[in-house]
């Protein structure tokens, strides 16, 4: 439709484009003017050139985060893809289990952080939480959930798998929902059994579900923090500081404000990286 | 029972209510807020004695706001400093009173009304409190004051005959009241204690010179001896990180999964009553010498708040300084009195003949070593030297290496 | 071969198992709140033995509960209504109307879900510093002025909208102001729904920003009061942290009760 004036299209996009300016556009850009500076908000900034940078890579700071982002990730999309999937396709019916299976997976997603994280802190407690005397009581040892350098990453990884693969199992059940029922019956008309009509038929069609699920997930546990703040604060000896919270830490802990904005522009690389992964996966996965 | 919890529940909402309203300032009187950093107990008693002062007087009102732990209180108000938020009053942990002094952010004391006359305990004041602070201006005055002591179960501890009296007899009792379900021993692995041990074994974590030598040799006989205790099976070591260790290794020593236990003379209380077996007190061992560290938070005012408001946090903390205030606290809480006053009152009232526990750390300040005027010492000692010795100890890192690396990293910190 | 009745009855089992792993921790979180916190410390009894609402007075007695909620309501109340009267005229011009640079500035909306939250908080916090802004609602609502997610549905959900409806309005001489804040509204109901219900829900629940933008209790919003009931000082307090997770997680649980399809639809739409 033609606008009822040239410039009427740009004064109904102004709010949303002064906001865009002032709380996006600014913000990236003052990171990055930041970064170039050593300041601790109390004092005058001082430049330092690439000083900040210098830091974060060569203490091994920037690799040590992003290596743990990564592990956590690695397990959430594998997670919730599977996990999502599976779900999926077993509730994708009619009744009341199916029905109550579907509200209880995707409750997790609806409620806080907060609420999910001091929960899961209560039930991996080492000593009094109920996932240990469960373990106790049957003989086996007590696992240091979240105060093991080696455990408490996964365990991290598990609490947001708990979270969001309720909103996988929606993508997905929306996704089955969407395909054109004359293939599975046709398929099993010819003689295909379920697993066979999954294998060939569904699974295939589900491919693009399947990409948005998997760059969804990632770019989201690239997002991680509140999980983190409230069961480990970022230990045992920072094996569960993900990248998030290596950048709150530096501001808020160490008022470290240039290194904190060193790491924004990281992250901000790192994330277009991944969204561009994104939009190539999502493209070359349009159905023919 | 159904009908008690109601009556509990409708009385605890309308009580919220209530202290909403209770926290609502009378009109006319300058509101003062207060952050501070206490949970449970020590929350209760603070309380109490805002409330005391606000009902004592009507010209000023304290509003107490709670921020989370020492660290998350600190990074609040950093913050809220640079936002131009902050707050007329609240405490710091000493070793970043220097810190935010050179940083121009606290209100010198000196010219408020009777700064250099309280009667304050010579090691807890800032004088005393720090290695070069005296001549300085005054910008800190002690609130809650603590050494680092040692718990016992009683019943467990008379059942043998050593006493952890000098490192040797540390090991030789750990040793001893270690079952097989049992630790005989348990310390947070956190740089207080360090601190105390480095002290013990004759070093210091700062020269006078201002080199961060973190006790060169005496450092590593420190770190070295919670790796041996760990070793020998006879030390647990909690899990969390700072007040989160300190906690679980309570609830450990209230479980009797440990027999002894090192923290802070705040929680006699709270062990006392909460323990089914008797617990006893006791100081830390000598090593070379006998040493500890002070711990706690120094009020402070910071400059950016309006007169007014500073001045009438004055008053409130003069109330709070005043004997019966600070002893009720100290005998509430387990904190040291930082008054001499104070002090006198507890003894002369019996309260340390009845409780003796609580005299220990009072005691122990004869050995209390002063933190250096150090600017950087907070920052070195969060993010280096903590860290540096979690890991030594949870990775059996080489104890001289780990120092040298540690020493290393916080001269390379130093503006 | 595996049939139709196995499968049958293995996705049952799925849903089964799913159901109980994603309840049980709820269930726990409930029970734990009525218990006393000697029980806590011993071997895990399932049900307390006596059913005690200490936990609850105490959660009420610490927070000023009421004030919380009544804030944390309001700030995501502003933060929804903020971010649709915004994305209402933006949906329209993106998806209704023909003019140059549309791509352009479609891409910029698009770059915005390059920079979330967690990206831009070093910035904002240092610009509101400076203007004295932190520790104030409009920190807390302005920043999330603008929502990437819900221009895009309403732009989708315009798509259908026949163009001729909109031309009948333009020739019975509605602005197209009144266009967009009039009449397409009732048309965009639903779209509008499940917009409003994702902001609502998802701010409301939000930890980090609020944590990053406040500095005491003035606007202190519930979640962050909750996470406050970890303080240290003495002994068990799991009972009491349960307690106050379990009120933090009534209102989302209630709202989801209440609006499930429409949740439910809004973001599964979210693909393409």
């Amino acid at each position: 439709m033609k606008p009822t004036r040239p410039s009427q299209p740009w004064w109904l996009l102004s709010p949303m484009l002064a906001a865009l300016g002032v709380f996006f556009v600014y913000p990236l850009l003052s990171a990055l003017r930041t970064s170039f500076y050593e300041w601790d908000l109390l004092t005058p900034p001082r430049f330092i050139g690439l000083g900040n940078y210098r830091a974060i890579f060569g203490s091994g700071e920037l690799f040590g985060s992003l290596g743990t982002t990564l592990l956590v990730s690695v397990i959430v999309v594998a997670g919730s893809l599977l996990l999502g999937l599976g779900l999926a396709l077993a509730v994708n019916r009619p009744g009341r289990l199916a029905a109550l299976a579907r509200s209880a997976v995707f409750s997790a997603y609806v409620v806080s952080w907060v609420s999910v994280g001091l929960l899961f802190l209560w039930i991996f407690d080492a000593d009094a939480g109920v996932v240990n005397q469960l373990l106790a009581a049957v003989g086996a040892g007590k696992v240091k959930w979240l105060t093991s350098t080696a455990v408490a990453p996964l365990t991290v990884a598990l609490i947001v798998l708990w979270k969001v693969t309720g909103y996988a199992m929606i993508v997905f059940l929306a996704g089955l929902a969407g395909l054109p029922p004359e293939m599975q019956e046709a398929a099993a008309l010819d003689g295909a059994g379920p697993l066979a009509r999954l294998r060939y038929v569904t699974l295939p069609m589900l491919r693009p579900t399947a990409a948005f699920v998997a760059t969804t997930s990632l770019i989201a546990s690239f997002q991680l923090f509140d999980v983190v703040r409230l069961l480990t604060q970022g230990g045992p000896v920072r094996s569960t500081t993900v990248l998030v919270y290596a950048i709150y830490e530096q501001l808020f802990r160490d008022l470290r404000v240039g290194r904190a904005s060193a790491l924004v522009v990281v992250f901000f690389l790192v994330l277009s990286a991944l969204t561009w992964l994104k939009l190539r996966a999502f493209r070359s996965q349009e159905p023919a | 029972m159904q009908r008690r919890a109601f009556l509990l529940s409708s009385a605890a909402l309308s009580g919220g209510v209530a202290g909403c309203a209770e926290n609502e300032a009378p009109p006319g009187r300058v509101v003062v807020p207060f952050w501070f950093t206490y949970g449970g107990r020590n929350r209760a008693t603070l309380s109490t004695l805002v409330t005391r002062f606000n009902r004592s007087q009507n010209d000023i009102w304290v509003r107490a706001v709670f921020q989370g732990d020492y660290f998350e209180g600190l990074a609040k108000l950093r913050t809220a400093l640079a936002a131009g938020a902050a707050p007329p009053l609240s405490h710091v942990v000493g070793e970043v009173v220097p810190y935010l002094a050179e940083a121009g952010v606290l209100e010198p004391l000196d010219d408020y009304p009777g700064a250099r006359t309280l009667p304050l305990l010579p090691a807890l004041g800032q004088p005393g409190s720090f290695r070069g602070g005296a001549q300085r201006p005054l910008v800190a005055l002690p609130f809650n004051r603590s050494t680092p002591i040692a718990y016992v179960n009683q019943r467990l501890f008379d059942a043998q005959s050593g006493s952890p009296d000098t490192w040797e007899g540390l090991r030789a009792v750990a040793r001893a009241l270690t079952q097989p379900n049992r630790f005989g021993f348990g310390c947070p692995i956190d740089w207080w204690y360090w601190a105390a041990l480095v002290g013990q074994a004759g070093g210091r974590v700062v020269e006078p010179d201002g080199r961060i030598s973190l006790g060169d040799d005496a450092g590593v006989r420190a770190l070295a001896l919670w790796q041996e205790l760990v070793a020998d099976g006879t030390m647990k070591q909690p899990p969390g990180r700072d007040y989160n260790a300190w906690e679980q290794l309570s609830q450990d020593f209230l479980a009797g999964r440990v027999a002894m236990i090192w923290s802070s003379t705040a929680f006699v209380r709270y062990l006392e009553e909460t323990a089914d077996f008797p617990v006893r007190a006791l100081p830390l061992p000598r090593g070379v010498r006998g040493s500890v560290p002070t711990g706690g938070t120094h009020f402070v005012w910071l400059k950016a708040a309006p007169r007014e408001l500073k001045r009438a946090a004055w008053s409130f903390v003069r109330f709070l300084l005043r004997p019966d205030s600070a002893a009720f606290w100290s005998s509430e809480t387990g904190y040291l009195p930082v008054t001499t006053e104070a002090a006198q009152l507890l003894r002369v009232s019996g309260f340390y003949e009845r409780h003796p526990n609580y005299q220990v750390a009072l005691e122990q300040l004869a050995v209390a070593e002063p933190w250096p005027w150090s600017t950087s010492l907070f920052r070195v000692q969060r993010e280096i030297v903590q860290p540096c010795l979690e890991a030594a100890v949870l990775e059996k890192l080489e104890p001289g290496r780990a120092l040298a690396e540690a020493r290393r990293l916080a001269e390379e910190s130093l503006p | 071969m595996i049939g139709e009745r196995s499968v049958r009855r293995l996705a049952l089992a799925a849903a089964l198992v799913a159901a109980v792993v994603w309840l049980f921790p709820y269930a726990w979180m409930l029970l734990t709140s009525f218990k006393t916190p000697q029980e806590l410390l011993r071997a895990p009894t399932a049900m307390p033995s006596t059913w005690r609402l200490s936990a609850y007075a105490e959660v009420f007695r610490s927070l000023p509960v009421a004030r919380y909620v009544g804030l944390t309501t309001v700030m995501a109340l502003s933060i929804a209504a903020l971010q649709i009267a915004i994305a209402l005229p933006a949906a329209y011009a993106l998806g209704k109307l023909d003019f140059r640079l549309r791509g352009a500035a479609f891409g910029l909306l698009l770059s915005a879900l390059l920079i979330p939250a967690e990206l831009r908080f070093v910035p904002t916090f240092t610009l509101f510093s400076a203007l004295g802004l932190v520790n104030t609602l409009p920190a807390l609502v302005l920043p999330f002025a603008v929502s990437a997610f819900g221009t895009f549905l309403l732009r989708q959900a315009l798509l259908a909208v026949p163009n001729s409806l909109i031309e009948a309005a333009r020739l019975d001489g509605a602005s197209e102001l009144y266009i967009v804040y009039r009449v397409l509204p009732p048309i965009l109901a639903p779209s509008l729904m499940a917009f409003f219900l994702v902001s609502f829900v998802h701010h409301w629940n939000d930890y980090f920003w609020p944590l990053v933008m406040t500095v005491d209790d003035q606007v202190r919003t519930l979640p962050l009061g909750i996470a406050l009931l970890r303080e240290q000082g003495s002994g068990v307090r799991w009972h009491i942290i349960m307690a106050g997770s379990t009120l933090l997680s009534l209102p989302a649980l209630a709202l989801f009760a209440f609006s499930q399809k429409y949740l439910m639809r809004g973001l599964g739409s979210g693909v393409g």
